[in-house]
């Protein structure tokens, strides 16, 4: 008895935590506590065993056995040699039984036996990895995929778009390159949550004179912005543009070959809308230029498409949050498209700080329920 | 519906049985002063099982899967000691009236509210939790088909109604059958859990060769048939056990039943075979 109390104890302690396992904590070092991969459904019945999954990170690993037969079964998952990993017993037809498993990585067995005897309907299931990662459930795995794809669209565009505009600088086309700048900023700001994994090359590309510490050199769009509208001479300009289209062409190899985790995807839809509420709605982002709302713009799809990825997970695990998010998302689009000018935006210093605070409302009305996405996904 | 029906009144029997017998013994030797004790340490049972049922199924809280089997084996193991206990002290009592020695009836039954409590306990908790989340999986479930909850309900409701009648009869029937057959019913009883024990040790990892079935009946005894079903429930029988299982059911039943059935000297009272109390 005692035993059992203790278990449960170190169950109800884990309990405190967010989502508990009792395994390793996910990729991003942003968030904080362990997190549970999703659940691998296992759709049995008097002749059929199958396995959502064949393929999971190493970890805790929650089953869950939905029994469509006419006979009781039970699920297995065996080690080589038929050493029971974990089971669970007494499914019967019609239930869902969930099973809790801690699987370190190699070649496993799952199996199902309708009628409770035999050797039952075999399945491999590879365990991989050393850290659990959240793309154990097919939906997760699926939104990070939808997301990636999205990424490299952005980033395609990202690279021709820069390399017009730094052509422009060093044409000495300032009109140009002017009109360039906020267009190619456009495709950066989407994902700009993916290229601040790589810690250094972001503020490389998209630092600030203001956020400048002593003794570094300062690079990237903004520089380049200073020449165009305040010195209005981009004669010297041409190393920096060169070294701006490097550091983009870098960091949109590693965007696209990154390990990204459904908490990325959570996490970064977060951090585009406190880029807006921190750096767009104060105008702070493209001081000389002004072009804030084209990066506002830009924050608020690339968050909605980080939201839209994940969208098939929200929906079937918190219906009432994705309605939510649908209403707030409309709010602030709305409430941007106000000062939509041409196919661009009105400048940030035409905007009248009763505006600018309708805007910051907006944002952060969307803010709220976004945070609540990374729970969600790390159940 | 049936299969449910089957689980729900084989997880029911491996409770009720031993309670009932309880009962009997305690109300036909006049200890019906005991009785709350039996319903406190049922009542505990219960309550803790479906504490411990709604926690795991509920919350983030976690129960390894070893942690359950050895939950299991645990209060097997317990619940074997203490029902073998009471196997001979019901020896004892029958001793003492077949020898119409009333006098030493009461001092034969000077037994601890403890005992009592923890014995109950033990028979339920036994087999709680996982009934518990079985419960709790169906009343899940029953969004969808409310077939699974109603067939466990409807089993665990059989299985007392079982544990009842064998209390009614056994109260008929004269003192010396009584415990001439209540205790050889216990001892098949405690080495069927003994058995489960041993069993779920093995899959908790503790004890080897899970998979080294001494047999394979299942041709014959199919685990969901209604026989199968009654037969694991009330003697753990099952129609592929492994070796350890059934050697240790057999090393449990041998000198058990030896030690019981042997005749009785008025003279010396017989050391209980077990170290329980």
């Amino acid at each position: 008895m005692r035993t059992a109390i203790h278990l449960t104890f170190g169950a109800l302690a884990l309990a405190g935590l967010t989502a508990c396992g009792s395994g390793a904590a996910p990729a991003p070092a942003s968030s904080s506590g362990p997190a549970a991969p999703g659940k691998i459904a296992v759709a049995a019945n008097d002749t059929e065993c199958k396995v959502a999954a064949s393929e999971v990170a190493a970890g805790t690993t929650t089953f869950a056995i939905t029994n469509g037969g006419s006979k009781v079964t039970e699920f297995y998952v065996y080690a080589p040699g038929d050493r029971v990993m974990a089971e669970v017993e007494n499914i019967v037809p019609g239930l869902t039984r969930e099973l809790i498993a801690e699987l370190p990585a190699g070649a496993y067995e799952t199996a199902c036996k309708p009628g409770m005897v035999g050797k039952g309907i075999r399945n491999p299931l590879k365990v991989t990895g050393e850290h659990k990662k959240l793309t154990a459930d097919a939906k997760l795995a699926e939104a990070v995929a939808s997301y990636k794809r999205y990424v490299k669209s952005q980033t395609d565009t990202l690279l021709v778009k820069t390399q017009e505009f730094v052509d422009a600088v060093k044409a000495g086309k300032i009109e140009e390159a002017k009109a360039l700048y906020p267009v190619s900023r456009t495709y950066w700001e989407r994902i700009e949550p993916v290229a601040e994994i790589f810690g250094d090359l972001d503020p490389a590309i998209d630092g600030r004179e203001a956020d400048l510490a002593e003794g570094d050199e300062w690079t990237g769009f903004h520089k380049i912005e200073k020449d165009l509208w305040i010195h209005k001479d981009v004669s010297k300009s041409g190393p920096m543009a060169d070294k701006l289209i490097a550091d983009v062409k870098t960091i949109v190899d590693k965007a696209n070959a990154a390990e990204l985790t459904p908490l990325h995807l959570a996490n970064g839809a977060k951090e585009l809308l406190d880029e807006v509420a921190t750096g767009k709605i104060t105008g702070e982002e493209d001081i000389w230029s002004h072009t804030d709302l084209w990066d506002f713009a830009a924050n608020l799809q690339g968050s909605k498409a980080a939201v839209q990825s994940l969208r098939p997970v929200l929906e079937e695990r918190a219906p009432d949050l994705v309605k939510t998010l649908d209403e707030k998302f409309a709010a602030a689009e709305a409430a941007l498209e106000v000062h939509r000018k041409g196919d661009g935006w009105q400048l940030h210093n035409e905007l009248s700080k009763a505006e600018l605070k309708s805007l910051s409302d907006a944002i952060n009305a969307l803010g709220e329920p976004i945070s609540k996405i990374a729970p969600v996904v790390a159940k | 519906m049936f299969a449910s029906y089957l689980i729900g009144l084989r997880e029911g029997l491996e409770a009720t049985l031993v309670v009932s017998v309880l009962v009997a013994f305690l109300v036909k030797s006049d200890r019906k002063d005991k009785l709350p004790q039996v319903w406190a340490g049922v009542g505990v049972a219960v309550a803790l099982s479906v504490a411990f049922g709604a926690l795991l199924t509920f919350t983030a809280a976690r129960l390894e899967y070893t942690g359950q089997e050895l939950f299991e084996a645990i209060a097997s193991l317990l619940a074997v000691v203490f029902v073998t206990w009471m196997i001979f002290w019901m020896r004892r009592a029958a001793r003492a009236l077949s020898g119409e020695l009333r006098g030493k009836l009461s001092e034969a039954l000077q037994v601890g509210s403890f005992a009592v409590v923890v014995m109950a306990f033990l028979a339920v908790a036994r087999e709680g939790l996982e009934t518990a989340l079985l419960f709790f999986a169906a009343a899940q479930g029953a969004t969808t088909t409310v077939e699974p909850l109603i067939g466990i309900t409807l089993g665990v409701l059989t299985s007392v109604l079982i544990g009842w009648g064998l209390y009614r009869s056994a109260i008929k029937i004269n003192l010396t059958r009584f415990f001439t057959w209540t205790g050889l019913l216990l001892i098949l009883v405690a080495a069927g859990i003994l058995k489960y024990g041993v069993h779920d040790l093995q899959e908790a990892g503790v004890l080897p060769g899970l998979t080294t079935y001494a047999f394979d009946i299942s041709g014959v005894l199919p685990a969901d048939s209604w026989y199968g079903a009654l037969l694991s429930g009330i003697f753990n029988i099952t129609p592929q056990p492994s070796v350890a299982e059934v050697v240790a059911w057999a090393a449990y039943l041998v000198p058990t039943l030896f030690l019981f059935l042997r005749p009785q000297r008025s003279k010396t009272t017989p050391a209980p075979a077990s170290s329980a109390a």
